[in-house]
């Protein structure tokens, strides 16, 4: 059996707590912290401590929704709620984008296709 | 990612107005505690949440559904706040620990506190709840963001990783470390 070493075993509080360790590794903590005095208060006050922040909880303000929205339409100017276009439901800019590429590239190639190929010197 | 994120998230992507009032009244008491807790201020905590949600309906768009629609609000809610002091601390004279003292009492009533046997339950609570938010705020961003995340919010390790994207590892150690330093900041105000 190997020497109870506070610092290891109070180093193991935080993955009990959050139940972590595996069915040995929680024996053999439980075990060092009945065995310590010490180590039993560490745990108490441990425990205590992360126990109590879920008390920490509170509500948003009432008016919370209210002021969300207010935000929401100031800065759209009224604008924002509703599909932004008519047929798509928002702007489809990558669809856009795709055809004005193939629309310069079609432009590209007939210009190259219309173009003399060969150029007559000035007299 | 849940069938009812999902259907949530295509009448947001619609912007249906019900569905982002819906996931104001969802997400909006997680989104002002957890900000609120972190800057230690009302009212500044009040704008960024505001804030959070405007930013989540202007880019909900760009949400991919590989997280829980809440990971990623909180994870937008916690850029928002870490942002908000590093500009508060730029600002000469509106430091985060200022703003952190706006909603605590004074000290005096503190040590008035600190002395006065508390007269039922309801007091005691108060005056952890006080020691408690004291505490938090003198821990550094990153161990109070994990405390917030993990004790208050009781999130999973998988989502906190996801919000702060810090590894699972890391969080852990860093959490247990944070724990500590609460644990012995309490300790030293009860003395």
């Amino acid at each position: 059996m190997s020497a109870h070493n506070c610092e290891n075993t109070q180093a193991e509080f935080s993955a009990l707590l959050d139940n972590e360790l595996s069915d040995d590794q929680r024996r053999v903590v439980m075990a060092d912290v009945r065995g310590c005095s010490a180590c039993a208060a560490a745990l108490e006050e441990f425990r205590e401590a992360v126990l109590s922040l879920s008390q920490l909880k509170q509500a948003a303000p009432p008016t919370f929704l209210k002021d969300v929205q207010q935000q929401i339409r100031e800065r759209s100017k009224g604008r924002f709620f509703g599909k932004r276009f008519l047929l798509f439901g928002r702007i489809p800019f990558e669809w856009v984008s795709l055809v004005m590429i193939m629309a310069m590239l079609a432009y590209y190639i007939v210009t190259m296709q219309s173009s003399p190929t060969h150029v007559t010197p000035v007299p | 990612m849940s069938v009812s994120d999902r259907l949530l998230l295509a009448r947001l992507c619609e912007r249906d107005e019900e569905a982002f009032s819906h996931i104001v009244k969802l997400y909006g008491d997680r989104v002002f505690n957890l900000v609120h807790r972190f800057v230690g201020n009302r009212s500044e905590a009040e704008d960024i949440a505001q804030e959070v949600f405007v930013t989540v309906f202007k880019s909900i768009d760009t949400f991919r559904g590989d997280a829980k629609l809440s990971t990623w609000i909180l994870r937008i809610a916690a850029n928002h706040a870490k942002n908000r002091i590093k500009y508060l601390a730029r600002r000469p004279g509106v430091g985060a620990n200022e703003a952190t003292e706006d909603d605590l009492p004074s000290s005096h009533s503190r040590s008035l506190q600190a002395h006065m046997p508390a007269p039922d339950a309801l007091m005691e609570a108060a005056e952890l709840g006080t020691l408690l938010e004291q505490a938090i705020a003198k821990l550094d961003e990153d161990q109070r963001l994990l405390i917030l995340l993990r004790d208050v919010e009781e999130l999973a390790y998988e989502e906190i990783c996801e919000i702060t994207g810090v590894p699972e590892g890391t969080v852990k150690s860093r959490l247990h470390r944070a724990r500590l330093t609460l644990k012995a900041l309490l300790e030293s105000h009860t003395r």
